[in-house]
């Protein structure tokens, strides 16, 4: 279904591989980090919309105590809110759904270069951009990796193999963690329900990144390690992007008339 | 309300949860093809290595001689999908046993089943990968490559492990053993001629391209091509190239000699017959689809088969590459088949049919295997 994406990233890898002294690690890193290159304006663009509806929320929920009972007149005076605003609730989730089709992608360009599977790479191999140079031969790529098998799910007698899951789960919950927005309280000092709802995602997220790296191959787990790595540098790095930046200016409270 | 809206959002990232480990594979279920069928025949019967189980088929009538495991609901022995390779006494298989938990790794195995009874006689667990290609037999041993990167040597009466062999990569090429020398190539891009007594290293050869089908040796010559887009002949005794001409793509099956031409396939679909002596081509003729198996020849040398990823088997006047007779089934041929006097048989990958029976003359087709009922 991602094969469309897949086969270029495949070629891509290969070349990075090529260029990089045949270290397969290496190359999915670079390969990693000119994917969040070009995802960068995608990822700010969630980053702020999150950033924005969490300002709203105080509002929001003001205004789901005063129309309780009228769920039309409440989904009216949201929408108002919103557009006052500037604010789109799904605007945050396009970014989202724009990158797991490049996840899927790199997942399957990944199995096309480090084939656990003789049927895997034989799809692969009317797909390789022969004009691109260097690339002949290099299918399948190396594989091992400190004795693990990049091309492999964790498993035994590599023990260690499972550390990468962990990993994969540590950072993606530092970097959920670091992205959230500060939590915002309903008054009487009780959290928020985006607060809650933002808790359990800093949990589950990270979960789920890290059964889909126990089950899948390894070599994917150095794309997630990076990712997280670079989201958490780019929040030590680039202000801006910090959650709490904008809660200095928030126009909520000066263009809601409630 | 606000409690049984976070119990809500704590329902909806659980079942959020269960639908991505059901996808990402943890939940069990019907075993599916990774690589594809093994087909063997010796003397009048079919031995079928098809995902479920190892199949004995009378080659006249394709009715069922035996099967191991008999009852694979109630015993499963894996997923069957090597080439079996048939002995006086023995049948060896390969299967990947199913993991039993979320933690628990397969497990691979070899069989040695007994070719009258269809009774398992030792078995060979210790390889940690999967088996992609059969083994080969020769002076009591079975030599065998895996996917865990080791070529491993068995006891043919007892499965115990004489020797093994760690190359760079995957094996997934079936050996080739001539005078006490294990010839195997291997995804690290070399070819490797090994002693069949302890599994030395007498020599190895770096194709800068893995390395997947099995080599032919003849006049001391031995051909083979590799990934690098490249087809070879190495001298058998010292790995020397001694020619070699460039294909279009992989050639990932081996190639098969008659009298003084090799008949070879890359995967984008070229047949190439070439000189033995020189490498020239002498014709070469492109198919419409790809071709990942090695090519069968008729008895007579007259034909050359050819199996397509289409699920077209393609019969090739082996003088000139003229297209005798194309014959399409639903499926995958990436087996290679096997010729039998006037009957060619064929196993098909993600086909209704599994097994097929061919005239050799015309393509017609003889049996298919399983029956389909009329509904």
């Amino acid at each position: 279904m991602f094969n469309f994406i897949a086969y270029p990233l495949a070629n891509l890898l290969l070349v990075l591989y090529n260029l990089l002294g045949q270290n397969t690690v290496v190359a999915i890193t670079v390969l990693t980090v000119l994917i969040n290159a070009v995802l960068l304006p995608l990822t700010l663009r969630q980053q702020k919309s999150s950033r924005r509806m969490q300002e709203l929320q105080p509002e929001l929920e003001k205004l789901q105590k005063k129309y309780a009972k009228d769920k039309e007149r409440l989904a009216q005076e949201q929408m108002k809110l919103y557009k006052e605003n500037g604010a789109n609730p799904m605007a945050g989730c396009l970014p989202l759904l724009i990158q797991m089709p490049i996840w899927f992608g790199l997942y399957r360009a990944i199995i096309f270069c480090i084939p656990s599977t003789p049927l895997d790479v034989f799809q692969f191999s009317g797909h390789i951009y022969k004009w691109l140079p260097g690339v002949q031969g290099l299918v399948p790529l190396q594989s091992s990796f400190l004795g693990m098998d990049l091309g492999m799910p964790p498993g035994m007698p590599q023990w260690w193999s499972y550390a990468l899951p962990v990993l994969v789960f540590a950072t993606s919950w530092l970097q959920q963690k670091l992205i959230s927005p500060p939590q915002a309280s309903t008054g009487s000092g009780e959290p928020s329900q985006a607060g809650m709802m933002s808790q359990q995602m800093q949990i589950m997220m990270p979960l789920m990144f890290m059964f889909f790296t126990l089950q899948w191959a390894t070599g994917l787990s150095i794309y997630f390690i990076v990712s997280n790595a670079i989201r958490i540098g780019q929040y030590y790095l680039v202000p801006a992007t910090r959650p709490g930046a904008a809660q200095t200016a928030t126009p909520a409270a000066r263009n809601t008339k409630s | 309300m606000k409690e049984s809206l976070v119990r809500r959002q704590t329902v909806l990232l659980t079942l959020l949860l269960i639908i991505v480990v059901s996808l990402s594979g943890c939940v069990g279920g019907a075993p599916r093809a990774t690589s594809w069928p093994g087909l063997a025949f010796v003397a009048d019967k079919l031995y079928v290595a098809d995902i479920a189980n190892l199949q004995v088929l009378g080659a006249e009538d394709a009715n069922s001689v035996w099967s191991f495991p008999t009852d694979t609901k109630n015993d499963n022995r894996g997923t069957f999908q090597v080439t079996p390779v048939v002995t006086d006494e023995y049948v060896i298989a390969a299967s990947e046993m199913p993991r039993t938990g979320f933690f628990s790794q397969p497990t691979y195995v070899v069989w040695a089943v007994d070719r009258e009874t269809g009774r398992d006689v030792w078995s060979f667990s210790e390889a940690s990968g999967t088996y992609v290609e059969g083994g080969a037999v020769s002076d009591g041993t079975v030599v065998i490559g895996n996917s865990d990167g080791y070529v491993y040597a068995l006891d043919l009466e007892s499965g115990a492990l004489q020797w093994k062999f760690e190359t760079g990569h995957r094996v997934w090429a079936s050996p080739l053993i001539d005078s006490g020398v294990v010839f195997v190539g291997s995804m690290d891009r070399h070819l490797y001629a090994l002693s069949l007594a302890d599994g030395h290293v007498i020599w190895d050869f770096n194709a800068g391209g893995a390395f997947a089908g099995t080599p032919v040796l003849q006049d001391g010559i031995l051909f083979i091509g590799a990934f690098n887009d490249t087809f070879y002949a190495l001298d058998a005794d010292t790995g020397q190239v001694q020619w070699s001409i460039p294909g279009e793509n992989w050639f990932w099956g081996g190639p098969v000699v008659h009298d003084d031409t090799v008949y070879a396939a890359d995967v984008n679909g070229n047949v190439y017959a070439l000189d033995a002596a020189s490498g020239a081509i002498i014709w070469q003729q492109t198919l419409d689809s790809q071709v990942r198996a090695t090519p069968a020849i008729s008895e007579d040398g007259t034909l050359l088969l050819v199996g397509g990823e289409n699920g077209s088997l393609y019969a090739l006047a082996a003088e000139d590459g003229f297209t005798v007779w194309v014959d399409e089934s639903e499926g995958q041929v990436l087996t290679t088949p096997v010729v039998d006097g006037s009957v060619v048989y064929e196993v098909l990958t993600y086909g209704t049919y599994r097994v097929r029976a061919l005239r050799i003359e015309n393509g017609r087709e003889i049996w298919a295997y399983p029956p389909q009922t009329e509904s």
